[in-house]
């Protein structure tokens, strides 16, 4: 475990890799594979839009429409936009607190495989005689119960999230663990970088909140193949026990979608305005009230049951917008009266910023249970989680990739092109998702193969449709930057944005004991104290 | 993706025409002018938080961008708190949220507040694919996905709509009502609508419950009293 135990330098074959338990190879590793699930969950969405092109359209079946989106959101949500985080956490926790390792590496290499293989486990339903899964990826009871979805693709999806949502759990362990265990001399708790901060309150709430999911799935599983009845009111179950546990994992689930990329965002903005990150303390309070709160507003995913308490999980969700508030107002002032230069981590990191406020501000609308009950399962509801996920987790999951790529392979993504997937991302993103607020509004639900040739939804659909395109453009470009960068290998040195934070004080990329030396740790910035003491003697503590 | 299982022969058309449905919702109910009000006031304050926060951001990133003739050691001034500030920003969200509950709060009270004697009592069940719509001691009319049945109310009175499943998951929703309440197997629930306009409305699923989800409609009529009352009596 510790930095003095190296011996023989690491295997780079295939088995070198498949049987390490470094955790920036654990964390590339995750990396790629939910960028892979990303892909496949993307192409999903550009037949489920080519379907909705136009009304009435055949392009594929309602089945197979059904299993297409529910695959596109179970591989969006728990095999990209979470291990996304995941992976990029391994990477960075360590070195971000100045550790040679994860407290626990083979439970952390033990994470990665569940999480891969529950992944395929979910897809190989699509092999299955009556295909994948069909129930959405909420998977509803009764919906999901043996006597109406009869399928083997059904009991995989169980299954492959299920495997998925244990190794969730571990990994969280080993976060806290690390985080609290093992950081270098000089790193106090309020030194430790954003990121790492949001990685910790992430990680408690997936501590809280995925073992509902693991029960709730459990008795699903139970009551197919064992007679459980716990969702079959004929036999003294409740239909609506399913959602109550779905929801007390399923909305902590979105701040473990958020959490890490506000970390991201946090820790990209300070680095291009050429200033510390501003209020620190209101940064991390904010993350563990926003944390805290998710706990409490399970419900209002079930505001049209008329089965709960709909004051009080409106309320607890508004409140949710006041330390997000605060988060915005820091990154603003960050930036106040600094020095911007627009690389492309800096424009994802703006994007995330004018994306991810419409859907903060359409997520205080549909908290209101009055509007919730238009919104609610109609594709004003699309547009809004898209706009948290797409527009907000997604553009800043390039602008992780793009900022933290040198310190991975040692070589920077390509400017010119990155700036070309920023644009096509942002201008089809919002082609593809602001069209979807009024066709909420219209009256279309979410989850139908087909729909009117009526009045504006023919239009509005085309247009959505079209932003995919472009959106698909984008992330072309991305892959076609990783092509190009990867065969120019430009070397970068140890820190080529003027960074802050541990990592960018080892090479790039680090060796496999990550430090030879520390830097002094005095600030939440020691690498930029160190390089620039100018700057830093001049910087209020 | 596999075929179909089993497979299906598709509909011709997706959707039975209607008369209403699909541009922006009327406000059909007295209940959906209080929702959408509320629609309103919620759209109008978001507007303004998000012409706010987007105007800081846009203004920052112009006033403050970094020029090619700024040396390339020049820094700017590296402040990072304000105690005042961070407590005036959080502080006026707070107010601003509060408030917006309290809205929130008497306007549902008012949409979900139950009538003590209906003029119409309709118990209306889903299942996959279609709707019953059983009028309390009177007709019952049914109607799945190619033909979907259509609700009769009048004008001006109270419809209470006592709503069940017989299977899965599923919702009650006429988007012209700015309103839509779950199917749920084993559990009944009411609302009341108190119809302002007369025309057709169209209704759908929006839950969703298998295959066929997306043609699980319906349709509700709103007429004259005087025309109910011929209609209740049954096809002549």
């Amino acid at each position: 475990m510790s930095a003095a135990a190296v011996a023989a330098p690491p295997r780079n074959d295939l088995l070198g890799w498949i049987t390490t338990t470094d955790h920036k190879r654990i964390g590339i590793l995750y990396l790629t594979t939910s960028l892979g699930y990303f892909f496949v969950a993307g192409a999903l969405a550009l037949v489920i839009r080519t379907q909705l092109a136009h009304p009435n359209a055949t392009v594929v079946s309602a089945h197979a429409f059904a299993q297409l989106f529910t695959l596109h959101g179970t591989a969006m949500i728990f095999l990209f936009v979470a291990p996304f985080a995941l992976g990029l956490a391994n990477f960075l926790i360590p070195l971000q607190i100045g550790a040679p390792d994860m407290a626990f590496p083979r439970l952390n290499a033990l994470s990665y495989w569940m999480f891969l293989f529950g992944g395929l486990v979910i897809f190989a339903g699509a092999a299955t005689n009556e295909g994948a899964a069909a129930a959405g990826w909420t998977s509803y009871a009764p919906l999901a119960t043996i006597k109406i979805s009869t399928g083997l693709g059904q009991d995989l999806w169980i299954v492959g999230v299920f495997l998925v949502s244990v190794a969730t759990i571990m990994t969280s362990i080993n976060f806290i663990t690390t985080v609290f265990v093992y950081r270098a001399p000089g790193m106090t708790m309020w030194r430790i970088p954003i990121f790492t901060w949001e990685m910790v309150a992430t990680s408690l709430l997936v501590f809280m909140a995925f073992p509902a999911l693991a029960a709730d799935l459990l008795l699903l599983f139970v009551d197919r193949h064992l007679g459980g009845h716990a969702f079959d009111p004929a036999h003294g179950g409740n239909a609506i026990l399913w959602q109550h546990l779905f929801w007390f994992f399923g909305h902590p689930e979105v701040y473990v979608m958020i959490l890490p990329y506000f970390g991201v965002i946090s820790e990209i903005i300070p680095v291009f305005s050429r200033k510390p990150i501003f209020g620190y303390t209101g940064l991390v309070i904010s993350a563990f009230a926003i944390a805290g709160l998710s706990m409490g507003v399970w419900a209002h995913h079930m505001f049209t049951t008329g089965a709960v308490n709909n004051p009080f999980f409106s309320f607890v969700s508004f409140l949710i917008a006041v330390p997000t508030g605060v988060k915005f107002f820091n990154w603003i002032a960050t930036m106040w009266r600094g020095s911007i230069s627009f690389q492309t981590p800096m424009l994802f990191s703006l994007g995330f910023l004018m994306n991810f406020l419409l859907g903060g501000i359409t997520g205080v609308m549909v908290a209101s249970p009055p509007i919730d009950f238009q919104a609610q399962d109609s594709y004003f509801v699309v547009a809004h989680m898209h706009y948290v996920l797409g527009g907000g987790s997604l553009f800043a999951i390039f602008a992780a990739l793009f900022f933290w790529w040198p310190k991975m392979f040692g070589v920077k993504l390509h400017e010119r092109l990155g700036t070309w997937c920023f644009w096509l991302l942002f201008v089809g993103f919002n082609v593809t998702f602001f069209p979807m607020h009024l066709l909420g509004i219209d009256g279309m639900p979410r989850r139908v193969f087909t729909y009117a040739s009526e009045g504006q939804l023919p239009a509005l659909n085309l247009i959505a449709t079209l932003g995919s395109y472009v959106m698909l453009a984008g992330v072309l470009v991305f892959c076609w930057n990783v092509v190009v960068s990867t065969l120019k290998r430009e070397p970068v040195g140890a820190d080529p944005w003027r960074a802050n934070s541990l990592e960018w004080w080892t090479t790039s990329p680090p060796p496999e004991h990550n430090f030879d030396t520390l830097p002094p740790i005095r600030s939440e910035r020691p690498v930029f104290d160190a390089h620039h003491p100018d700057v830093a003697a001049r910087t209020p503590r | 993706m596999r075929v179909p299982y089993p497979a299906r022969a598709r509909p011709k058309t997706g959707y039975v025409a209607v008369v209403h449905g699909q541009t922006w919702p009327a406000t059909a109910t007295t209940q959906s002018s209080v929702l959408a009000s509320d629609w309103l006031l919620f759209t109008l304050v978001g507007l303004a938080v998000a012409l706010l926060v987007w105007g800081l951001i846009l203004f920052a990133i112009v006033r403050w961008r970094r020029s090619p003739t700024d040396g390339d050691d020049a820094y700017p001034p590296q402040f990072r708190n304000n105690n005042a500030l961070e407590i005036a920003w959080t502080a006026v969200p707070l107010i601003l949220v509060v408030g917006l509950f309290v809205y929130t709060y008497r306007a549902e009270a008012n949409v979900e507040a139950l009538l003590p004697k209906p003029d119409v009592t309709i118990a209306v069940n889903g299942y996959r694919w279609g709707w019953t719509f059983a009028y309390e001691g009177g007709r019952t009319i049914s109607g799945a996905a190619q033909k979907p049945p259509e609700m009769v109310i009048p004008l001006g009175a109270t419809t209470r709509i006592v709503l069940t499943s017989s299977d899965v998951n599923h919702a009650f929703w006429v988007p012209d009502f700015w309103f839509k309440r779950d199917a749920i197997p084993g559990r009944t629930t009411s609302f009341d609508l108190r119809p302002s306009k007369t025309g057709t409305f169209l209704g759908r699923c929006a839950e969703f419950c298998g295959l066929d989800h997306a043609l699980m409609n319906f349709s509700v009529r709103v007429v004259t009293p005087g025309e109910y009352a011929r209609w209740r009596r049954g096809p002549s």
